[in-house]
């Protein structure tokens, strides 16, 4: 008995307090906002965004271990600045050999790029090849990422090195391939990402068309007070 | 004597800005202040409807500016209130019309005989937010607590900060529904006014009466019981520099929520 009356009495307490406790559209609305605000006034779109955390990972996973897909990037407003606050969820630092180690490859990677690009510059009459061969890469790249990295690499400096021209091609294939080196660290996070952004993208084109259906209704409502207006005032002056 | 000069904008249309201008107008005109309000939405003008005024215009801020008529002939009396006056936009002109330069030497001739010069803005913030702004030294921003609306709010703030002649700024949240905000629905004050990172002048709940008072063509103020008057005098008092306490605005209406506010705060004291 005492127990059927408990049970009653928490429904009652529930269909009351429910409305409270629910998280309705209101936080879905002040996170987005947030969102949305923060890259309006940063010029920073989401894929800059994800840019960005990509090489903050590359940087930082030289000197510690972490839990990659927990690393938060936001931008907050602190007093009269916007503050960029990093998040990194470290599991271990790593040792002084292991840091060495990634240095040292770093630095071997440097070197051999370097060597690559003089010994491009050495080989003028290959240029215009590099350049077709670089356009079709591009295209194929997302099958064969391991075997052409190191093609890419070679083409993309000699490009940039060589004609001034060129340079805006090489840009946007640099970035392809550090998202690649990304992803293949992180691709769960990744991928589910990106089904994030792809769903707030949505959501938010289902909002503007929503708006824009306003407008016309407004517009004709307007007009109807200018005609209205107009004829008011031709009236005054006849 | 010199007036204040602020300008009512808001970047996003249909929040309120034309209502906010002939509340605060009239309000600060009740209370002594000999105030002009300028309808600088060409093409568009609606202070007038609202005011009650629209049979009255004679000559327009265009006509001032091309010289038709001299500036006190343009200004349009209150019916009620002799402290108020309406300088009205062209109707049959658009945002190209007048220049900011042009307004803002109207603005310095009115400043010597009045108190307080507010400007209606246009919505948009192209041409007409830019006249509008040039002769105006405060500025009041409006929204009401949705996305699109905070969005342009925070747009128009971006900009506000980089006119050097916008000495300050203040967030007024329009149409405020509290039945909402209590179930989640809408977004808080604080949510907007954190979000914004704007000082707040006023909070002005959702209300009925603001279409029937636009209906008869006599601001709300008027009205001694409408909880959004309360709320707009109050704004004016701020604006005077009066520290008034913000109207609690969240008083359950209908019945159902006032039973369900009843038993909310019986669970509470419980729990």
């Amino acid at each position: 008995m005492k127990e059927i009356f408990a049970d009653f009495y928490n429904k009652i307490v529930d269909f009351f307090t429910k409305t409270e406790e629910k998280d309705k559209t209101k936080e879905v609305a002040r996170n987005r906002l947030k969102l949305v605000l923060m890259q309006d006034r940063t010029n920073l779109n989401p894929r800059l965004l994800e840019r960005l955390r990509g090489e903050m990972i590359d940087l930082l996973s030289k000197y510690v271990v972490m839990d990659k897909e927990l690393l938060e990037l936001n931008f907050t407003p602190e007093d009269d600045q916007l503050a960029l606050m990093l998040s990194i969820p470290v599991i271990r630092a790593k040792d002084e050999e292991e840091i060495e180690a990634a240095l040292k490859a770093e630095d071997e990677e440097k070197e051999r790029l370097a060597k690559l690009a003089k010994e491009a510059e050495e080989d003028d009459d290959d240029e215009e090849y590099d350049e077709l061969e670089e356009g079709d890469e591009e295209d194929t790249e997302d099958e064969e990422v391991s075997e052409n990295a190191e093609n890419e690499e070679e083409t993309v400096n000699e490009t940039s090195e060589q004609t001034e021209t060129s340079e805006e091609q090489p840009k946007p294939k640099k970035k392809k391939k550090k998202k690649k080196k990304k992803s293949s660290q992180t691709e769960n996070s990744e991928s589910e990402e990106n089904k994030d952004n792809n769903g707030n993208n949505e959501e938010n084109t289902n909002a503007e068309t929503s708006q824009q259906g306003e407008n016309p209704e407004q517009e004709s409502v307007s007009e109807e007070q200018n005609n209205s207006e107009n004829k008011e005032e031709n009236k005054e002056e006849n | 004597m010199t007036g204040r000069v602020l300008v009512i904008t808001s970047g996003k249309g249909g929040v309120g800005k034309t209502t906010t201008t002939a509340n605060i107008g009239t309000a600060l005109a009740k209370a002594g202040n000999k105030v002009v309000l300028i309808d600088t939405d060409l093409g568009l003008r609606n202070l007038d409807l609202l005011l009650g005024l629209e049979n009255r215009i004679v000559y327009t801020i265009v006509d001032v500016v091309e010289e038709r008529c001299k500036l006190k002939q343009a200004l349009v009396k209150d019916k009620k209130n002799p402290n108020l006056c309406l300088l009205a936009a062209a109707q049959t002109r658009d945002k190209t019309a007048i220049t900011g330069e042009q307004l803002k030497s109207i603005c310095e001739e009115l400043k010597e005989e009045n108190d307080f010069i507010i400007i209606d803005c246009p919505a948009g913030i192209e041409q007409g937010f830019e006249n509008a702004t040039a002769g105006a030294s405060e500025a009041i921003v409006v929204a009401t607590p949705e996305m699109s609306a905070v969005r342009d709010a925070d747009r128009i703030i971006g900009l506000l900060e980089a006119k050097e002649h916008i000495e300050k700024y203040h967030l007024l949240l329009n149409r405020v529904r509290p039945n909402l905000i209590r179930t989640n629905d809408m977004m808080s004050v604080e949510d907007v006014v954190e979000i914004l990172s704007c000082e707040l002048i006023g909070i002005i709940p959702e209300d009925t009466g603001i279409i029937t008072s636009t209906n008869k063509g006599e601001p709300i103020v008027n009205d001694e019981k409408s909880l959004a008057g309360q709320a707009y005098k109050n704004v004016a008092k701020r604006i005077m520099g009066e520290d008034v306490e913000f109207l609690n605005i969240d008083e359950p209406q209908d019945f159902i929520s006032k039973v369900k506010a009843f038993f909310l705060k019986l669970f509470k004291k419980e729990a």
